[in-house]
């Protein structure tokens, strides 16, 4: 059993499986929107493929069992294929015996012999040359009466290949550490005011920090066109009533605390403040400024009436800001409601009990959308993420290079054999080669 | 002189270098394979300069940002980055058809990014989220990646043309099959690259490296398609048909990721 399990971990076929496999299950949750609240999946699906489709947590296929479990069952199949790797990876990267082993000479990958008559000193000297245009500088040993070379280089580059499999490892630890500490929120906060509770994404409910947040400003910066081209928010950390910490957030511009990330993520308008309404008396002409508060009434000067507003809105029906306003008179059952928009707008409207009602001026209260995390995990992330591109780069760039070369025989008449092995490139490796033998052989007739 | 009229006219120039590393294949003459390339170096300097006048003019705007920042921009740098890692690996893989394939493929995205009514080519402001010096490194390796995947496509495609319909001009068999495995092999590591610049900017945008956004699952979705490419060559010896089956399947999705986000699903990178 345990060797049947060991067999099926320890084979790439499972790797390319998973792969494969997490490929293409990854795709439904593209396709099916993820985290909405339950009720909106309820009202798209009929019940039978509602509940198939809660059944195996499509609708936060992400964070399901058997996604994790496909994730698991990677994470142990890389631990097993690289603990397999690694007695032949150190055999490699550990310094090589100068005592040559003439074995090599049979069982390389790359192998060459030939003879020449030459004189030993040319003979001697052709190698180093070769050897060191192809690999790097020999080692020379004799041992009876046979010349021995050996070079060797980009022996490091073997480890890439384990860097890259233990960064994978190590991110997808870090994805499961942030998954069980951490949490992603949001928080929106209207300026002036303060808050300690973060909304969890997913519907995984609210988060209650132990201080408070307080937005001290929001502020926004538009291009010509409308769009947004700048916004911040001055936040201060609170404790117990007290000030902590101070700062300004921008978008990619985060502050930390406390090992928790406050990102500015949105804004919107919350509202209204200083509100000044203007009413015309038009009978006398005089005009009047008022200065509600939303759903507080006012007495409206020189009549026995009152006015209030309902709210305000950032456009109506196209004709811009506008209020609600509502008049309250003595005697009358039904109030009168009414839009009330900046000067010119409309102004028949507007014209209610002998008043002339306009909006004068107010200002936006916006509140801040503020993305706040927390994510022990992730420098686990990081260091995955730099290993493996040290993996990457020592497997792409360097490649590892050994070459034996023997020199017997006695004058006259000596065997040269050639060894060589090669981590990758072995092609282009052994047309160097056979040119550079060529080239020496050429010489070596002339 | 405006920077989409030099980019109509490198559309132009790319596509006259296909035609002539056509020609040189053809006719089998060396001479014309030394204009082939000129051409090629010509269009790529003309487009280079396109993008730094582009640039310039951002800033001459006051909206000042490197032009990578919305759909038109992305297919000219898409084009760009052909071109570079054709010109890169040309000096390895000495074959005009390459030439053929890069310059083609650049023509096609050039022209489309002209003359589609869904790109806009004006030079627009940055939203805030883009504001960032993630930004650019993000985008290059992203590009590059995608540029050694359509050529790894290219020599696919003319693999299995040389296999099943028995060509015999295209260049032989097993040569094809390493360009394939190169490209792929140096793609990946690109991605790779671009994946963690992506998740180090969410990371300071939105305070999470990953959040199973659709660019993010189908940049992983490719990722693991390519992964697959790799091990089945490394460790299981595919060679050929199989394997140029798979590097077809991931340069689907290296398209789905790029444009099927955009248009089919939605997400945070609406904007491109």
């Amino acid at each position: 059993m345990i060797k049947k399990l060991h067999k099926l971990f320890s084979s790439v076929k499972l790797t390319i499986f998973l792969f494969l496999f997490l490929a293409v299950t990854s795709i439904i949750g593209t396709i099916i929107q993820q985290g909405l609240p339950m009720e909106r999946y309820k009202s798209l699906y009929s019940p039978g493929v509602f509940s198939a489709l809660k059944f195996f947590n499509i609708f936060d296929m992400y964070h399901s069992w058997w996604f994790t479990t496909l994730l698991t069952l990677l994470s142990i199949n890389i631990i097993v294929c690289t603990f397999k790797q690694v007695p032949r990876i150190i055999r490699l990267i550990s310094p090589e015996k100068k005592e040559i082993d003439d074995t090599v000479f049979k069982s390389s990958q790359i192998r060459k012999t030939f003879q020449s008559q030459k004189k030993l000193s040319d003979i001697e000297r052709h190698a180093e040359i070769i050897i060191k245009s192809l690999v790097g500088t020999p080692v020379k040993t004799v041992k009876n009466d046979t010349i021995y070379f050996l070079a060797e280089r980009g022996r490091y580059s073997r480890l890439g290949m384990i860097f890259v499999h233990i960064s994978i490892l190590l991110i997808l630890a870090g994805g499961l550490i942030g998954t069980i500490l951490g949490f992603h929120g949001q928080m929106n906060i209207v300026e002036g005011e303060k808050s300690d509770t973060v909304t969890l994404f997913g519907g995984e409910g609210a988060k209650k920090l132990d201080f408070d947040v307080r937005c001290d400003d929001f502020t926004v910066e538009f291009h010509e066109t409308g769009m947004p081209k700048e916004y911040k928010t001055d936040l201060t950390i609170m404790n117990d009533g007290k000030k902590v910490v101070s700062g300004t957030i921008r978008v990619n511009h985060p502050l930390i605390y406390k090992g928790l990330k406050f990102c500015q993520a949105t804004y919107g308008i919350a509202g209204v403040s200083d509100l000044l309404i203007g009413a015309k008396n038009n009978k006398t002409g005089e005009k009047t400024a008022l200065n509600p508060n939303i759903m507080k009434k006012v007495p409206l000067p020189g009549s026995n009436a009152s006015f209030a507003i309902a709210r305000f809105v950032t456009d109506q029906d196209g004709m811009g800001p506008a209020v609600l306003g509502v008049l309250l008179e003595p005697g009358k059952a039904q109030h009168d409601i009414f839009w009330i928009f900046q000067n010119g707008h409309n102004i028949n409207q507007q014209q209610k009990s002998g008043f002339t009602f306009t909006l004068d001026s107010f200002s936006r209260l916006y509140y801040t959308g503020i993305q706040v995390s927390k994510d022990p995990g992730v420098p686990l992330v990081w260091i995955g993420f730099c290993l493996i591109m040290m993996g990457f780069i020592l497997s792409l760039f360097f490649t590892h290079k050994r070459i034996w070369m023997k020199i017997s025989g006695s004058q006259d008449k000596y065997e040269i054999s050639i060894a060589a092995s090669v981590s990758k490139n072995r092609k282009s490796f052994e047309e160097q080669l056979a040119g550079l033998t060529r080239e020496a052989a050429v010489e070596q007739t002339k | 002189m405006n920077d989409t009229f030099l980019i109509s006219i490198v559309t132009f120039t790319y596509f006259s270098a296909a035609f002539v590393f056509l020609i040189s294949i053809v006719f089998n003459k060396k001479s014309v394979d030394k204009w082939a390339l000129i051409i090629t170096v010509a269009g790529l300097i003309l487009q280079t300069s396109a993008i730094i006048m582009r640039w310039i003019h951002s800033y001459q705007l006051g909206i000042g940002h490197a032009p990578l920042s919305n759909f038109y921009e992305s297919l000219v740098f898409f084009s760009w980055s052909i071109i570079f890692v054709y010109l890169i690996i040309r000096k390895r893989y000495r074959d005009n058809l390459f030439g053929v394939l890069s310059a083609f493929f650049a023509f096609l995205i050039l022209a489309y990014a002209s003359l589609s009514s869904n790109v806009n080519c004006t030079i627009q402001p940055l939203i805030p989220a883009l504001q960032s010096n993630w930004l650019i490194s993000h985008v290059i390796s992203s590009f590059l990646a995608y540029a050694c995947f359509t050529i790894a496509f290219g020599t696919s495609i003319l693999y299995l043309l040389k296999i099943k319909m028995k060509m015999s001009m295209l260049p032989d068999a097993l040569f094809l099959d390493e360009v394939t495995y190169k490209m792929v092999s140096i793609g990946f590591v690109l991605l790779t690259l671009g994946i963690i610049t992506g998740a180090a900017w969410a990371d300071r945008a939105w305070g999470r490296y990953w959040g199973w956004d659709p660019k993010e699952t189908w940049s992983l979705i490719t990722w693991l398609i390519y992964g697959a490419f790799l091990h089945t060559h490394l460790a299981r010896g595919w060679r050929g048909v199989k394997l140029s089956l798979v590097s077809i399947i991931g340069f689907i999705a290296v398209i789905f990721t790029y444009l099927g986000v955009n248009y089919v699903l939605s997400g945070l990178h609406s904007y491109l």
